[in-house]
């Protein structure tokens, strides 16, 4: 008996078997005491159970964060449950999920599956493709989502398809409502909310591509 | 409780390079935008969907829809997958940008995009919906984001065991008031009349609900709190007392505002700024361009006649302009 339904599982199975081209691996983090971590093993087991039903085309890998602090360094995973997806070539270009892939961001989970399974191949216009790979500045981008916003799946992927275009540039998504610190530190209390650069910028809502990158350059100075 | 979006909505193998022009281009995604999209696609028309915010438009941000035909309860974001679904399906392309400005010069129409883009077309269907209404007082600019929202079911999870107020008295306001007093420990809606315009049925909900309570004939005057927000005035319209309540939240229902700035010096609209279209063809005051859904000037708007827009505007200009 799984999290997802049978019909769940179905589509779930046609869209990878259709849409995956390279194999991936999905590197989880986690913390071993429960009590620390509520959405731990629900995510754990929603990952595992959406790499079964890819035919062997998704590995997955779970360390405790306790252990692998160096590793998670390594891919930008800051707190648990984190997990970041890794192209064949064992890269990840710098795209971070912090929290349980519930809701509509089980959405935002498959896309990025199949954009890394396709060799970075995003949906962003050529023309704001083209702006992106010119910011040579560093930016952090974290997106604040629930799982029961639907226009947050747009925020976060607009977000982790930069990350993927340029790698000056850092994208995080983080449930608001698992990282409650993280989240009154910036006193999100709207989704999706992104903060760039550790709060030098702030905006609410999901904007299309074009506007997306006019914040990050508004925060840059330019 | 724990759902899953398998993600219809977002196609991976959809086409993000836009063509240079179509036979109609429509401005909007919602329930109007994706209809007219299949009724101009299925009727041979190369036709372009700009959506800015995310598809599906409004109808996502309801958690369920029980007056949509053939659906006892869906949710809105599941009758609205479905709608951009179909227009895929029958050949539609569908991009995510804002568009910047429309531009009518002698027999052509062209629709800029953000990025500078110019998309020449025959036909414009405007379907650009509307936005929520801004009670226009004191702190709501200020602490949007901060306690104050417009989306129950993106934010309601913020205010958990928290007081929050609901203002308005129609549809939505208490289908939000509802769906929040499932999550806080008490939501005050506050009325500005001494009677809710709801539809009975969810009166009836809310009356019976416990969590809810009822301030009436009242409004707001300002929205208070430092960072946060932590208290609102409240004015009696009828005793002219003013009060304070105090809330962690606010969630603003009171009504549509046409999203229009765009076409304002160009298209005829009403005082609210509504398309004015004819009534039979929903033809705007420049011909070729026509407008449907919850931006232009009726009575009623719902999801199914916003969808019923969508099919009279497209068949209307197939059948003047093709």
């Amino acid at each position: 008996m799984g999290l997802l339904k049978k019909n769940e599982q179905t589509i779930v199975k046609n869209r990878l078997a259709e849409g995956m081209k390279d194999p991936i691996k999905i590197v989880l983090f986690v913390s071993d005491k429960q009590e620390d971590c509520h959405y731990c093993n629900l995510t754990k087991e929603v990952i595992e159970e959406v790499a079964n039903l890819s035919e062997g085309k998704i590995a997955t890998e779970t360390f405790l964060m306790s252990e692998n602090k160096a590793l998670a360094e390594k891919y930008g995973v800051e707190y648990v449950p984190g997990f970041t997806i890794l192209d064949k070539n064992g890269d990840n270009r710098n795209v971070v999920f912090h929290g349980a892939p519930f809701g509509h961001e089980f959405a935002t989970l498959l896309e990025i599956i199949l954009v890394v399974s396709n060799g970075y191949e995003t949906p962003v216009p050529d023309s704001v493709i083209k702006k992106i790979k010119e910011i040579k500045e560093p930016v952090k981008l974290q997106a604040f989502v629930t799982p029961t916003c639907p226009h947050c799946p747009q925020a976060v992927l607009t977000s982790h398809f930069f990350a993927m275009i340029n790698p000056n540039i850092k994208s995080e998504m983080v449930e608001a409502s698992e990282f409650p610190e993280l989240s009154a530190k910036y006193g999100v209390s709207a989704v999706p909310q992104v903060v760039i650069n550790d709060g030098a910028g702030i905006f609410v809502g999901a904007y299309p591509p074009e506007n997306f990158y006019e914040e990050i350059m508004k925060t840059l100075g330019k | 409780m724990v759902f899953f979006d398998l993600g219809s909505s977002i196609d991976t193998g959809k086409k993000k390079e836009i063509e240079e022009s179509y036979d109609v281009v429509i401005i909007g995604g919602g329930p109007a935008g994706m209809t007219a999209g299949v009724y101009s696609a299925r009727g041979g028309l190369k036709t372009l969907i700009i959506e800015k915010a995310s598809e599906g438009g409004q109808v996502v941000l309801t958690e369920e829809v029980e007056n949509y035909p053939g659906f006892l309860k869906i949710t809105g974001n599941d009758l609205s997958q479905r709608f951009s679904k179909q227009a895929r399906h029958f050949g539609c392309d569908i991009i995510s940008a804002e568009v910047r400005n429309v531009d009518v010069c002698c027999d052509n129409k062209f629709v800029i995009l953000d990025d500078e883009k110019k998309i020449k077309t025959n036909v414009i269907i405007i379907a650009t919906g509307a936005s929520h209404k801004k009670l226009g007082v004191p702190g709501e600019t200020r602490l949007n984001g901060r306690g104050v929202s417009y989306c129950a079911i993106c934010d309601g999870a913020f205010f958990r065991d928290r007081h929050v107020a609901v203002i308005g008295g129609g549809n939505s306001a208490i289908e939000e008031a509802l769906y929040l007093s499932q999550m806080v420990s008490k939501v005050t809606v506050v009325h500005r009349r001494d009677k809710l315009r709801a539809d009975k049925i969810i009166q009836d909900r809310a009356f019976a609900n416990p969590k809810i309570e009822f301030v009436w004939d009242s409004v707001i005057s300002e929205i208070e709190g430092g960072n946060r927000v932590s208290s609102l005035s409240v004015e009696n319209l009828k005793t002219g007392i003013k009060s304070k309540l105090d809330v962690d939240g606010v969630f603003i229902y009171i009504g549509l505002k046409p999203q229009t700035d765009l076409f304002k010096n160009m298209i005829q609209l009403t005082h609210e700024g509504f398309i004015i279209v004819d009534k039979d063809t929903l033809e705007t005051s420049i011909p070729g361009i026509f407008a449907a859904g919850d931006v232009i000037e009726k009575e009623i708007r719902q999801i199914v006649n916003a969808a019923a827009d969508g099919a009279i505007a497209s068949s209307m200009a197939i059948k003047k302009y093709f």
